[in-house]
């Protein structure tokens, strides 16, 4: 049965229901594993979503977005990271992401912004690291391009650096507790998930970022 | 200064879209080598050797024109011009000419050139205003004179006009050596990360583009690419390359005793910050000989007199590699301050660093 031969039978009712996707494109998720899977909506990230992860400066924000990124890394999807200046290449191996899919633009000099709009079409999923506090406008036309391209934006924020606009899904750190032995072993991550539009699990959660394995892992 | 023949061939000027002129190009300075192992190609159709030890070889330098012209017109069925002269300039523009250069006259023959063969219109246009028509006569102005006039490159040429450099700034093609050797099949072709990925999707195409996009933004070096190789301590293990260099394939995958197991520091300071420890008694927190901590910190101050109260730590785990090549002794540090912020500081050279930030 070839797709060009004339005489196509005609499928029943049951299976063309069946077929249809049941999801637009616009609505597709990056699915997100373990720990974040059941802690947020549809067990994955909305493509054209802005997610804010926020922590004081040290406790665990990059490591958190860092984290965000394993499930789809592994499914080879491509991510960026913008404004973060030293990675610990080896602890986000650890993590499980794919280095060679990742784009690092380390030290954007001002342009992070544009930075970030250029490698929007690029990636699929993109951590961005702002310098100081975003202007309105700047944010405003980030998002609409986000949005419009289909990736989802990571923002990672600090307390100096606050994102000027809402969230689709935020994650904040509230609380870090490192457990150790005679060396640093883990690190306890209690983490509050809210956002907007649709059912969340609001809530504090621990979790486990970076394990004894250096992974992010449910308490 | 080394005399030098040099041999240009005009046709090769003109590169041919096929690809046959980097060929001609290749199969005579293979035959050349052949001749003088010190051959170069330093532009398409433009060869030097040094003369001298060919000379000796051959029974003087008429001896060796005559070989040579015979060899380019067997290889490269051209005929090509031969000059000799003293330093790669004056050895380009004597073949040119087709002359020979008696062997201490090439000063007075670079005085005599037009100011043009200089290369650098603006310099020759200006200086012919100013009644200076040959190099010797640009040569002869004050060096303060020709600064005050003129930018960097023209002060580099007026040296050369001196006889101090004995090359002209654009004189060699840079990217012909490369070239060459991937005509030799001895350097992969291309700049791109081809097969690196394994098979190649749409997405790593609309990567590929974004990455362009940025460097074309803020310059070759903005986007990286990060891998791991082998090694004991973070900053050893990572790599960041810029985008688009080529990466050795090669995986590490030798066991490394002794290395630091995870979690590893999320930001890993390419630069690491000098830092202090010092105790509860405001002393300096050292390293001993035996890989001990002099006391058990107290405070970490940063350069810029910011004190942290450091609440625990853990090691130091000494690490010296490499002792035969030279002294080089690590230790490294985890510390936990007050504020909840986990860092891994580096004692080296009787100082502390800080290489990490469990961020």
């Amino acid at each position: 049965m070839f797709a060009f031969s004339p005489n196509r039978p005609t499928l029943p009712e049951d299976l063309i229901a069946r077929l249809r996707p049941v999801a637009l494109a616009k609505s597709r998720i990056l699915p997100l594993g373990e720990p974040w899977g059941p802690l947020v909506p549809n067990a994955g990230l909305r493509r054209g979503s802005t997610v804010v992860v926020q922590a004081q400066p040290g406790l665990g924000g990059l490591s958190l977005a860092l984290s965000l990124l394993t499930e789809s890394s592994a499914r080879g999807h491509w991510a960026g990271v913008v404004g973060v200046d030293d990675p610990g290449v080896v602890a986000i191996a650890d993590l499980g992401v794919d280095l060679r899919r990742v784009l690092f633009v380390p030290r954007p000099r001002g342009a992070w912004a544009e930075c970030a709009a250029d490698l929007l079409d690029g990636v699929d999923l993109l951590i961005v690291r702002p310098p100081s506090r975003a202007s309105h406008g700047a944010a405003r036309r980030l998002v609409d391009r986000v949005r419009e391209r289909g990736t989802v934006l990571i923002i990672l924020a600090e307390p100096a650096s606050l994102w000027p606009l809402p969230a689709d899904l935020s994650f904040d750190i509230t609380q870090a507790q490192w457990s150790t032995s005679s060396r640093l072993d883990a690190r306890y991550l209690t983490v509050r998930i809210g956002g907007r539009g649709e059912a969340i699990r609001a809530g504090e959660h621990v979790v486990v970022l970076p394990s004894r394995r250096g992974r992010c892992e449910a308490n | 200064m080394e005399r030098l023949l040099a041999i240009w061939i005009e046709a090769f000027e003109d590169e041919a879209p096929d690809g046959s002129t980097l060929r001609d190009h290749l199969a005579l300075l293979e035959a050349l080598t052949i001749l003088c192992p010190f051959t170069e190609s330093i532009r398409l159709g433009l060869f030097v050797l040094p003369i001298r030890g060919p000379s000796r070889f051959f029974g003087g330098e008429a001896k060796v024109l005559e070989i040579v012209r015979g060899t380019v017109l067997d290889v490269a069925h051209q005929q090509p011009r031969l000059g000799i002269a003293d330093g790669l300039f004056c050895a380009e523009v004597a073949a040119r000419q087709g002359r020979v250069i008696a062997p201490g006259a090439s000063d007075s023959f670079r005085r005599s050139l037009a100011l043009s063969t200089l290369g650098r219109k603006d310099v020759a246009t200006t200086c012919q205003r100013l009644g200076l028509h040959t190099v010797g006569s640009f040569a002869n102005l004050d060096v303060a004179r020709v600064a005050e006039r003129f930018n960097q490159q023209a002060l580099a040429l007026h040296r050369v006009a001196r006889g101090e450099l004995f090359e002209l700034d654009g004189q060699r093609d840079l990217k012909l050596a490369r070239r060459l050797r991937q005509l030799r099949g001895e350097e992969e072709v291309g700049d791109e990360q081809l097969g690196f990925f394994g098979q190649r999707g749409a997405g790593d195409d609309r990567a590929d583009a974004a990455a362009h996009r940025v460097r074309r933004r803020l310059g070759a070096e903005a986007v990286v690419v990060a891998s791991l190789r082998g090694g004991r301590v973070p900053e050893d293990r990572a790599t960041l390359v810029p985008w688009g260099s080529p990466l050795s394939t090669s995986r590490d995958s030798a066991p490394w005793p002794g290395q630091m197991r995870a979690p590893s520091p999320a930001t890993t300071l390419a630069r690491p910050v000098a830092v202090q420890l010092r105790d509860a008694s405001d002393h300096l927190v050292v390293m001993e000989g035996r890989g001990f901590l002099s006391e058990t910190p107290a405070t970490l101050l940063f350069s810029h007199q910011l004190r942290r109260e450091v609440i625990w730590h853990a090691g130091p785990w000494p690490l010296v590699e490499r002792w035969w090549v030279l002294n080089r002794r690590r230790a490294h540090l985890q510390i936990l301050l007050v504020s909840g912020e986990a860092l891994l500081l580096t004692a080296e050279s009787n100082r502390w660093w800080l290489a990490g930030i469990y961020d």
